[in-house]
């Protein structure tokens, strides 16, 4: 079972992933934006609307404008979530040693804010969940929204984060870096893993990636979906929008006649 | 009427007969739900919008304080989530993977006649007013829903009595009270004689005349707003324009935009355009009506079917253009009393309106108050999309839709003394705020912008 998830699951959870969401993405980009439904205000140069779109993505701004405490929790969640993924790659692949190679700290500091940052960030990312968690059965609108799966999702997030956090502070049930760069290089380059592993032989670990990668297998079929969903639906309402000038034919102002649009306008090309 | 057997609330159906005026055969009901599915996986397929919509939702309800609706009556499918989840459990049953193999887990279902009645009630209880959109995270759009679950119903058959009447009157006189090429000028006459009265000016109303503007009003400003066609047609006056309305489409609403944006809004669309060519027009202005503009000036374009040449504005721009330019002399002490300013939906949160709103209320009005929340985050004024049904049952629902806004025009505090102004620029929510300031006693009249531009140019004579 251990060689199963350890050896065979990864390139299938990965390649259900990736599969997955190309299948979900080809779908909507078969659909077509049919009318110009763009969301007001919005600014008037490409340049700008992809800014909002930034805005929208980094921070949640429409989210923040609209229900705080949420934000709190989704924001706070999501920022944590993100770089704790970041971490597991600069951990796994970096040992740790990333703000040592940037010239920032020594080797042995390095070492420690990496693990300092992984350990405060678990913490926060579960506190958060866990608010999500109680808001959703707390609040009645949230309540009547959701289905069993929106629940399912945040307890395995928790299971996840729970179970990463526990190999933090538990060090003999934990692992180091170094095995399991080790791991992971073998799998990336084909090379088949070898009994005397020390992933092998680290039970929670073994959990913390069938979970992982259980999720990575559901993700293209739930409401995970919202990761590209969110640029892709921002993509449609959150568009540059140009006005034709106004001025009406026959009437002189101020000696200077009547502007036209340069062509450009929702309403329509104007000549 | 009608509480239907399942005690849902819904508007009048129209008949078989009312539905063929509008080129629909209904299918028998035993037909129904397999014609649904077929018509939803078309939708789908076609609009990206409404499968991001159907998919990326994390049910985070962020959208469900943020919806009048809901407010104003707490029926949990009022919550723009839930509204959405009346098509999006059906869609996920038959058409995605999650769906097929685990309904109950996500909370997917078989479509049954029965929900097409649910449908029928809760689509119609939306205002396609996009606050939803404002607010998620996503800006997963709500009234995409609510449009593609009308289109469905609609092909199906089923269209309250109201928009399929109005669905009738614009294809057979080319507006939706059915005013016949004879009582259009005769109105005109009428109104005509009004501005000599109140400001000893002859201005016309030119009907059918040959002209450089063509005006699109909406057909409730000859009877329901006059002021606001008068106002339209001071402006024009004062400029010294060649305009004219046409008597084949005196129309600026869009019914197309709210329950079919095929048949319906294309042939609309190509109405303005078909007259204005017809006339060798320079220009189109459009009138006060939210939803039209939104067609006019978004959808419009798209829905031609030959190039589009003849610039198409509304006329609040247009005013704003020559405030601007400083071309018009406005008399704001004739506008004296407390103003507040509706901002329409569709204006605000749908054509980038809210700024020439502002400029020229500014120029027009001496004590002008702003409601909160204003500009794209108003709040719908409860008539949006023309639910402005009569039946007691919902009207009371439109009472309730509007108490938000009712508390909004309160808090400014314009009508303490009984003199305020609501100054609501659209049609639907004129239509709606006539009777809702009374049921709400705020103690304002409600007046177009247009209006107001009207009394500023042309000062009343007993002023
Ligand atoms: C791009 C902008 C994004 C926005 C605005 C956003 C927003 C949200 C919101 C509002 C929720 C709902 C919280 C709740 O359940 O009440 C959520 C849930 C979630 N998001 Fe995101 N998200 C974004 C990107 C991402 C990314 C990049 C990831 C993954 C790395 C992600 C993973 C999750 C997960 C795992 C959940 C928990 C599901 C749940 O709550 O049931 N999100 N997101
Ligand atoms: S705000 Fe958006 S994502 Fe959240 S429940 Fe409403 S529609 Fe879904
Ligand atoms: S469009 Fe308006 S009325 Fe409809 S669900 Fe959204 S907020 Fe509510
Ligand atoms: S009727 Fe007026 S307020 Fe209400 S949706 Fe139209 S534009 Fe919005």
């Amino acid at each position: 079972m251990t060689y199963f998830i350890l050896q065979i699951l990864p390139y299938i959870s990965v390649s259900v992933l990736i599969i997955g969401l190309l299948y979900r993405m080809g779908r909507w980009a078969s659909g077509r934006i049919v009318h110009n439904i763009t969301l007001t205000p919005a600014p008037t140069t490409q340049a700008g609307a992809l800014l909002d779109i930034a805005a929208e993505v980094v921070f949640f701004k429409s989210l923040y404008k609209a229900d705080k405490s949420l934000w709190s929790g989704g924001w706070i969640m999501h920022v944590a979530l993100f770089s704790i993924l970041g971490g597991h790659i600069m951990g796994i692949g970096l040992l740790g040693l990333q703000f040592y190679y940037i010239g920032l700290t020594s080797e042995h500091t390095s070492e420690y804010l990496s693990n300092l940052l992984g350990t405060s960030f678990g913490v926060v990312v579960l506190l958060a969940l866990l608010y999500l968690l109680y808001r959703r059965m707390a609040i009645n609108e949230v309540k009547q929204l959701s289905a069993p799966s929106d629940y399912l999702h945040l307890l395995m997030l928790i299971a996840i984060v729970t179970v990463g956090n526990i190999m933090r502070f538990v060090p003999e049930w934990g692992i180091h870096y170094e095995p399991v760069r080790d791991y992971v290089a073998n799998l990336l380059t084909f090379t088949p893993i070898t009994p005397d592993m020390e992933v092998m032989h680290k039970p929670l670990f073994v959990l913390h990636l069938l979970l992982v990668q259980i999720l990575m297998i559901y993700l293209p079929f739930s409401k995970l979906l919202h990761i590209p969903g969110m640029f892709a639906h921002r993509w449609i309402i959150n568009r540059p929008y140009v006005e034709p000038a106004p001025g009406m034919p026959g009437v002189a102002v101020g000696g200077t006649g009547h502007a036209v649009s340069g062509g450009q306008s929702a309403s329509g090309g104007v000549q | 009427m009608p509480l239907t057997e399942t005690g849902l609330k819904q508007p009048v159906k129209a008949s078989a007969a009312d539905m063929l005026k509008i080129n629909i055969n209904p299918v028998p009901d035993d037909q129904k739900v397999e014609a649904a599915i077929k018509h939803l996986n078309e939708l789908g397929q076609k609009f990206r919008s409404l499968m991001l919509t159907f998919e990326s939702c994390v049910k985070c309800g962020a959208c469900a304080e943020n919806c009048h609706t809901y407010l104003g009556t707490r029926d949990p499918y009022n919550i723009p989530a839930n509204r959405a989840d009346l098509l999006r459990k059906v869609y996920k049953r038959y058409f995605t993977p999650e769906g097929r193999f685990f309904p109950r887990l996500i909370g997917a279902k078989d479509l049954e006649l029965e929900d097409l009645e649910k449908m029928f009630s809760y689509f119609y209880q939306c205002n396609e007013c996009r606050r939803c959109a404002l607010v998620c995270p996503f800006g997963l759009d709500t009234c995409e829903v609510t449009m593609a679950g009308r289109q469905l119903l609609h092909w199906l058959g089923m269209v309250p009595k109201l928009h399929a009447a109005v669905g009738a009157a614009m294809a057979k006189t080319g507006n939706h009270t059915g005013l016949t090429k004879a009582g259009i000028v005769d109105t005109c006459e009428f109104l005509e004689e009004e501005i000599m009265d109140e400001t000893g000016v002859e201005i016309k109303i030119p009907v059918d005349q040959p002209a450089d503007i063509l005006y699109i009003p909406s057909s409730a400003d000859f009877l329901l707003n006059p002021n606001t066609m008068t106002g339209a047609a001071k402006f024009f006056h004062y400029l010294g324009v060649k305009w004219t309305i046409s008597s084949e489409i005196t129309e600026a609403g869009n019914f197309g935009l709210l329950f079919d944006q095929r048949a319906t809004l294309r042939a609309n669309c190509m109405r303005v355009i078909d007259e204005a060519l017809k006339l060798g027009v320079k220009k189109i202005v459009w009138g006060e009506c939210g939803h039209g503009w939104r067609a006019g000036k978004m959808y419009l374009p798209g829905m031609l079917d030959r190039p589009g040449r003849i610039p198409i504005v509304h006329i609040h721009d247009e005013v704003r253009y020559y405030i601007e330019k400083g071309a018009l002399k406005l008399h704001k002490e004739v506008n004296s009393r407390p103003v507040t300013l509706h901002d329409p939906c569709n204006f605000g949160r749908a054509c980038n309106m809210c700024d020439t709103l502002r400029v020229v209320m500014n120029a027009c009005v001496t004590n002008f108050v702003e409601m909160t929340p204003n500009r794209e985050r108003n709040f719908c004024c409860g008539g949006g999309s023309a639910i402005l049904f009569d039946d007691p049952e919902m009207y009371d629902l439109r009472i309730k839709f509007s108490a938000k806004k009712a508390e909004q025009v309160r808090e400014t505090g314009v009508g303490k003394n009984g003199d305020g102004i609501l100054c609501a620029p659209c049609s639907i929510c004129k239509a709606q705020l006539y009777p809702m300031v009374e049921e709400h006693e705020l103690g304002v009249e409600v007046k177009g912008l247009i209006d107001l531009v009207g009394l500023a140019l042309y000062p009343p004579l007993n002023k």
